[in-house]
């Protein structure tokens, strides 16, 4: 038996007007393990969203099963789940204090007798002061900031010790620093509470920062599902490779492959050795994954791959050239350093490819 | 810029300060054989406490403006809770929306007299009861009486409440009561500690309306009420048309707007007490 919750072939379908319809959810299979935070990523319509709303039982599936700990729960009605949701609106009860507001967990007519009046007076301290609003207890929500109110829904869906805790976009009417913030806040739950928390965002940055795991969707389909190590350095597909951290992506066909590496063929024949063992075929279509980071600029001569500096972009911590393959073979950005700015627009360059970095995805 | 204020001043005064500084002037007067003779006594004031039946329709009327205001509230809560929350399709909400409305593009006097024709001896209701048994002779009791103009007063102004409740109703996110369920609530919890809780300015603020609306009326009284079913616009209408005693009339609305307002500032108080932000 598997702990944790696990989906199979779930599926969501939405009926449109006249016959017209489309899949949300078009099966998905993924495990999740007890404990682990995992990351449901997209652009928005990718189905995450739905996914999500699936696991806490508030869309029904059209067809597939979600199980939990081996046991189906996918007929099991919201109200039995015991996973608590945290909502990108809050959801924060506006008739009741914030301390009413975490306690409506406990005194459900289904937790009745569960806690007494003392002991519930104590948790709801308790847990408020997990998420640093022990002194608002008695406000109400429309007195509390964003990120507050975010605080008081954690709050409330912690405070019943729910084995699962699910996030539908959390962060996302915060503004930049609030966000960065509650990321360590979740961070620091997640590592002291030992729950299992599925966290839907459309944000990367946030995805990786905080998870065990990510699940990449796009139309309804689990792109790729990995330690976000995984998906970034070794992506499956193009779409999962052009999504996390914008890779260029530049056409080529492998010239060779083994287990000491592999060497691929730009369009404008020029030849770029990776490290990472292959077994592709020769002659191959492939996409090359050239990542700003792991290039480098150099001299004329000095490098495997030439092209023409089209532009410059000073952002701060780096300089980002971009730069255009010689005969046509593509665009790629490169991050400089700041101090060393020996380029400008129109120079011809030579670019360094960390073959410890670059990657191939498949097909073309 | 001052030109901007006259229309304003203009309709103030010619429909608001010159009438009432009018009724004030009659209230003061009083009549000598039917003619009007101006004065300075509160008698007619005194008189709207003292003298029978004055006070005593004044707290019937309120009684079944109240018990009008409550009915339609209880009617109107979960037709409005069905368009609010129940209701996924566009088309369909707005074709409900509009069957609220619809009776009202009918004459208020029609919809008076059908009631007549529903609970009258020879009305629907007596047939039906008979047709199916239940009595050999026409029910009495259904027409003519307190609880035939309560009803009636019901049915005509219910919509109003719909509307302030649905109002209310419909600015409650969805995310609400996923939340609540998501914490296990079942349908009458939240149903009790959160939807009703937070639909109470909008059930006062409908209560207000069909209260002003059903104590003030002297249509229903006289078509579906009983010879003792008289309301205080009745006695009004009477004072002003029959007994031409237009001070005593003058005094009897004042006291009426003044309790009026005394009611709406305290309601709108209560609203302003019981109103979430969300």
């Amino acid at each position: 038996m598997t702990t944790g919750i696990e989906l199979r072939d779930l599926r969501k379908r939405y009926e449109g007007h006249g016959g017209a319809g489309s899949w949300a959810v078009d099966g998905v299979d993924m495990q999740i393990g007890r404990g682990q935070f995992v990351t449901l990523l997209g652009p928005s319509g990718c189905g995450k969203t739905t996914t999500l709303r699936m696991i806490a039982g508030f869309e029904v599936p059209t067809s597939g099963q979600i199980l939990r700990d081996g046991v189906d729960i996918t007929d099991q009605p919201v109200t039995d789940r015991e996973m608590r949701m945290v909502f990108q609106d809050f959801a924060l009860f506006p008739n009741m204090t914030v301390a009413e507001n975490v306690a409506f967990g406990l005194k459900t007519r289904r937790m009745k007798g569960r806690f007494g009046a003392a002991e519930m007076r104590r948790r709801v301290g308790e847990y408020l002061d997990l998420v640093h609003l022990g002194t608002h207890a008695d406000k109400r929500p429309h007195q509390l900031s964003g990120g507050q109110k975010q605080r008081v829904s954690l709050a409330r869906a912690l405070i019943t010790d729910p084995d699962v805790v699910l996030f539908d976009e959390p962060l996302g009417s915060l503004d930049a620093h609030l966000r960065k913030v509650m990321q360590i806040e979740l961070i620091r739950l997640h590592r002291e509470l030992n729950k299992t928390f599925i966290y839907v965002t459309h944000d990367q940055d946030e995805a990786m920062a905080m998870s065990d795991a990510i699940a990449v969707m796009n139309g309804g389909k689990v792109q790729q599902f990995g330690t976000p190590r995984e998906i970034y350095d070794r992506p499956t597909s193009r779409y999962v490779a052009g999504f996390i951290g914008h890779a260029h992506i530049v056409e080529a066909s492998v010239v060779e492959s083994g287990a000491s590496g592999l060497s691929v063929r730009l369009g404008n024949g020029e030849v770029v050795r990776l490290d990472a063992p292959a077994s592709l075929q020769r002659g191959e279509a492939v996409g090359l994954m050239l990542r700003a980071e792991d290039l480098s600029l150099a001299k004329p001569g000095d490098g495997e791959l030439h092209g023409k500096v089209s532009d410059s972009l000073y952002r701060g911590e780096y300089i980002e050239y971009v730069v255009d393959l010689k005969g046509g073979a593509g665009t790629v950005h490169v991050h400089e350093p700041t101090h060393a700015a020996p380029f400008a627009h129109g120079d011809d360059v030579a670019l360094k490819v960390n073959p410890a970095k670059a990657h191939v995805v498949g097909g073309a | 810029m001052l030109l901007w204020l006259l229309p304003p001043v203009a309709w103030f005064s010619v429909f608001i300060l010159v009438p009432y500084a009018m009724l004030f002037w009659y209230s003061l007067g009083h009549t000598e054989d039917m003619r009007f003779v101006p004065g300075l006594s509160l008698a007619n004031f005194a008189r709207v406490f003292t003298d029978e039946p004055y006070l005593g329709v004044i707290l019937k009327s309120a009684r079944i403006g109240l018990m009008t205001a409550i009915l339609s509230a209880i009617v109107a809560w979960p037709l409005a809770f069905v368009i609010a929350f129940h209701t996924r399709s566009a088309s369909v909400k707005f074709a409900l929306y509009l069957l609220v409305i619809v009776p009202w593009w009918a004459s208020y006097l029609v919809k008076a007299y059908a009631w007549k024709t529903i609970l009258g001896t020879n009305g629907i209701l007596n047939a039906t009861l008979q047709g199916l048994g239940f009595t050999d002779e026409p029910v009495r009791l259904f027409l003519y009486n307190e609880f035939s103009v309560v009803l009636t007063l019901t049915y005509i102004f219910t919509p109003f409440a719909v509307l302030s409740i649905y109002a209310q109703l419909e600015r409650i996110p969805t995310s609400l009561v996923e939340a609540a369920k998501n914490l296990g609530a079942g349908g009458w919890e939240i149903f009790w500690r959160i939807v009703l809780p937070i639909s109470v300015p909008g059930i006062i603020a409908g209560g207000i309306i069909t209260f002003s609306l059903a104590f003030g009326d002297f249509v229903a009284p006289v078509l579906v009420g009983g010879s003792d079913s008289v309301m205080i616009s009745n006695i009004v209408i009477n004072l002003l048309g029959v007994a031409f005693d237009w001070p005593m009339a003058a005094a009897i609305g004042l006291v009426i707007i003044t309790l009026g307002l005394g009611l709406i500032s305290l309601t709108g108080w209560l609203e302003e007490k019981t109103k979430v932000r969300l």
